[in-house]
């Protein structure tokens, strides 16, 4: 049953053109220039220091380096992170 | 950015966050609603961000409940600068003072203002009175009585004036007055008649012009003519009408009557006068206290003790206490406490009969003017009903009956 529903989802994103983050629970990054991530849709933080954020998701981790990182917003399941970006990699669970 | 607008308004603090992964303890906060933003990593055990100051309460529990270490490095905001302001002493003082002195100032009289056409003689005699009723510069504004009260007072007390209005308008109060002109009374001019007004009989002629009609002892009418304008109308002994006379002779004088006929005329009233009667009397003990009223509450300033008078009679005066052009909703009460007295009157029969008999000629008195004298008066009729003696009283009175007509001429 379980498997059905997970299948139905990308079905229902591919075919109905419903939003992709909605349906899917996946997180939805906003990336400005090198200034600015906001990413809605995360789980949680799991590590946060100058040079590096560490955000929970559904499938795994989403890491964005680079430096002097300032969080400017925090909210649930809402991130404004400020500082210069220089990388943003996901890593599976 | 919505969560963090007005939050300078509404004060924040910066909190400073010890212990192994600090970024943790902020993420416990947005699971707990709390909003923090510009979180800054400032060492390996230690984080910086900021925090409502309502929320304050739900971080120090919060504080409790982990192991981390919190202090609060900056308080920012519009509460944090009032309380700084509180604390400066001097500043607090001045500004109160301040206020008060508005207050003050704008309860007192700042100029008193006279206007209309008056001569220079009645302006200074009206400042003159109202400086002894206590209206001058400098005084306050609810020791002095209301507008109302002192346009009677100057009305009676200056008769030059024939109307005065006085309104108080902020600090200032203005006066406007209309000065009388004295005009005599209209008479009629011109040849005239004097007729009676009332039946009666006459008493006493005094007349001074015209031929009179009528003598002492006669009994008129009302309109009936008692001193005639004409003159030398009949030589003879005849006594015709005036018209007629004049279409017979037309060399006949007009002349203006003038004079005072005296009747005695008779008058019956009925009084009714009860036999048991209560009445209050003050007797002239009394004693004042102030409030100072805030809606229907009302704080003593002065007088805290209660007269022991057995019945007390109260008397309140109230006046908004203003604030440069508004009134304050606070109010200075002035209360006056008479001792009063209830006297209760039993009269006999013959007592009532006799206070009917004065209430009953007073009336009269008042009714008929001064110039007219109550000769004497007879009881007609008496009876007792439910505690009330009902009189009817029979009332001869002497006065004068006299009033012009003018003669028209006929053509």
């Amino acid at each position: 049953m379980k498997k059905l529903h997970q299948r139905l989802r990308p079905w229902l994103v591919k075919h109905l053109a419903l939003p992709s983050d909605v349906v899917m629970e996946l997180p939805r990054m906003t990336i400005i220039g090198q200034l600015h991530v906001y990413i809605e849709n995360h789980k949680g933080l799991s590590v946060f220091t100058d040079n590096e954020l560490r955000l929970k998701t559904t499938k795994g981790y989403i890491q964005i380096k680079g430096s002097s990182f300032v969080l400017k917003m925090m909210l649930p399941e809402e991130i404004l992170l400020e500082g210069k970006i220089t990388e943003v990699k996901f890593i599976p669970r | 950015m919505k969560q963090i607008q007005g939050s300078y308004i509404k004060g924040y603090v910066r909190i400073k966050v010890t212990g192994h992964m600090p970024e943790l303890f902020f993420q416990e906060c947005t699971d707990r609603g709390v909003t923090v933003w510009n979180i800054k990593r400032d060492g390996k055990k230690t984080c910086s961000g900021n925090v409502k100051l309502a929320d304050i309460s739900e971080i120090k529990k919060l504080r409790r409940e982990t192991k981390y270490k919190i202090s609060f490095t900056q308080r920012r905001g519009y509460p944090f600068l009032f309380h700084r302001f509180l604390r400066r002493k001097e500043f607090v003082l001045s500004l109160v003072m301040s206020i008060i002195m508005i207050l003050f100032m704008s309860n007192i009289i700042w100029k008193v203002e006279v206007t209309g056409e008056l001569p220079i003689e009645i302006e200074e005699k009206i400042s003159k009175q109202l400086n002894e009723y206590g209206v001058h510069p400098g005084a306050w504004l609810f020791t002095i009585e209301s507008p109302g009260v002192i346009q009677q007072k100057l009305t009676n007390d200056i008769p030059e004036l024939l109307w005065v209005g006085v309104r108080q308008k902020g600090t200032t109060y203005q006066l406007e007055g209309v000065e009388k002109i004295v005009i005599k009374e209209e008479k009629v001019e011109g040849p005239r008649n004097l007729i009676a007004t009332k039946k009666g009989v006459i008493k006493r002629m005094y007349v001074s012009k015209g031929l009179p009609k009528v003598e002492v002892n006669d009994y008129v009418k009302p309109g009936q003519v008692l001193v005639s304008g004409v003159l030398n109308e009949v030589q003879d002994t005849q006594v015709n009408d005036d018209k007629e006379n004049k279409k017979e002779k037309k060399k006949s004088v007009l002349v203006p009557a003038e004079g005072e006929i005296i009747a005695s005329t008779w008058y019956e009233v009925d009084v009714t006068i009860p036999l048991k009667q209560n009445y209050e009397l003050l007797t002239g003990q009394q004693e004042k206290k102030y409030y100072l009223g805030i809606k229907d509450f009302k704080f003593p300033i002065w007088g805290f003790k209660s007269p022991e008078y057995e019945a007390v009679h109260h008397d309140t005066l109230e006046t908004p206490i203003k604030f440069i052009k508004w009134n304050l909703p606070l109010r200075i009460i002035e209360t006056t406490l008479s001792e009063k007295q209830f006297h209760e009157i039993d009269r006999t029969k013959e007592q009532a009969i006799q206070a009917g008999i004065k209430q009953a000629k007073e009336e009269l008195q008042l009714q008929l003017g001064s110039e007219a004298t109550i000769v004497s008066e007879k009881v007609l009729h008496e009876t007792i009903e439910n505690g009330k003696v009902k009189l009817e009283l029979y009332i001869t009175v002497e006065e004068n009956i006299v009033e012009a007509q003018p003669i028209t001429q006929g053509d």
